[in-house]
């Protein structure tokens, strides 16, 4: 237990039901369950402290009254999936550009490939309106704050698209660079990679595609 | 192109500690840090070479020879002679425990940024120089200089 505070994650056993994915100890190989310290209900805050010796739980209170109400409708399984389809039929992309992913992204915007057809709209928003942040070539540390700052202004829903290798792993500065973010999921949640260096305009297009597809069978916040 | 190194050998004869002189590549001419100052001045007065193209730093620490020194090399260029064929260098060999060298800033400005630059890749300290500040790399950097040959990246 307390070699698990001690690198600062919330190890619980067993069971406590919500929100738990297991663990396997580096050590013993054993699989513990964790528990995400924002997952625990209010009421289960001061059992959870009380029997797992940790100094805090975050407090997240679920949608309450009408939130609730409307909470539910939208996720009744209708609405939902027209909500869904009317956010991934009209995406409004912001792209950050740090390399020669650009190039591509901007041919994919052509007439030849045509992505409106599929309610990819041109990347000519401001951050406000937009709904995909695509990040397009290699980040450095010094940019890494600043992409996190992008991505932070950006109202919800939003995903990410990590286009070509740099943005994924760090492509060509892969593990010995000493100031390349080595992929950018280090610091933003990524929901799409698309491979390649850079890929070409027929792969970015894959990946708008399983993004609507991603988008239109999740669900709703 | 030959005749440039020996000019300045000519000169300063206890100052070249070593050259190079590959006719088609570089020609270089290593000096002490001391006469470091002299040569430039000679070289851009009497000779024409009116501009630095770049600075580059060496870590010699760990290639053939291991000498524990960094070396910084003036690449220099000249808008008025003609017939140059390869790259003329100025080098220096300055003490890698602790590098501190004159700048030569005031003698070819356009030195400027690049003597910033070596100063935060190799930790090389220019003596002289009007803004030693780093130039590219974060500014939350805490390691040593990063092209140093002991240094380690932090990886994923």
């Amino acid at each position: 237990m307390s070699t698990f505070m001690a690198r600062g994650l919330r190890a619980l056993p067993g069971h406590f039901k919500t929100g738990i994915f297991g663990y396997r100890l580096a050590d013993s190989g054993e699989i513990v369950n964790m528990v995400e310290e924002s997952v625990v209900s209010p009421d289960k805050v001061g059992e959870v402290v009380a029997r797992y010796g940790v100094e805090k739980v975050n407090k997240v209170y679920g949608p309450r009254g009408l939130e609730y109400v409307l909470y539910r409708f939208r996720n009744f399984r209708l609405i939902r999936y027209l909500l869904n389809w009317g956010r991934m039929a009209s995406l409004f992309p912001a792209h950050i550009t740090t390399a020669c992913c650009s190039v591509e992204f901007a041919a994919t915007h052509s007439p030849r490939y045509d992505p409106e057809r599929f309610g990819w709209l041109p990347a000519t928003g401001s951050l406000r309106q937009s709904d995909v942040l695509v990040v397009e070539g290699t980040v450095t540390s010094k940019m890494a704050m600043r992409l996190r700052l992008v991505y932070d202004q950006m109202p919800d829903p939003k995903w990410v698209i990590a286009m070509g290798a740099c943005a994924i792993s760090g492509g060509l500065y892969a593990k010995d660079s000493y100031n390349v973010i080595q992929g950018i999921d280090d610091i933003l949640p990524v929901d799409v990679y698309v491979p390649g260096c850079p890929p070409r305009p027929e792969t970015f297009f894959q990946g708008i595609l399983l993004l609507r597809e991603k988008i239109l069978y999740s669900g709703v916040a | 192109m030959s005749a440039i190194v020996e000019q300045v050998e000519a000169k300063f004869s206890s100052a070249v500690v070593e050259k190079v002189l590959d006719e088609k590549k570089l020609v270089k001419v290593v000096v002490s840090p001391e006469n470091l100052r002299q040569v430039a001045l000679y070289l851009r007065d009497t000779m024409g070479f009116d501009h630095v193209k770049a600075v580059t730093g060496v870590d010699l620490s760990r290639l053939l020879k291991k000498e524990n020194k960094i070396e910084v090399i003036y690449h220099l260029g000249s808008y008025t002679r003609e017939g140059l064929t390869a790259e003329v260098a100025l080098s220096t060999k300055v003490d890698k425990s602790n590098p501190h060298m004159p700048t030569l800033t005031d003698i070819w400005p356009s030195c400027e940024y690049h003597e910033r630059e070596v100063y935060e890749m190799f930790g090389v300290v220019f003596e002289g120089h009007p803004d030693l500040r780093r130039l590219l790399l974060p500014e939350y950097w805490m390691d040593i200089p990063p092209m140093l040959k002991e240094y380690e990246p932090a990886g994923r």
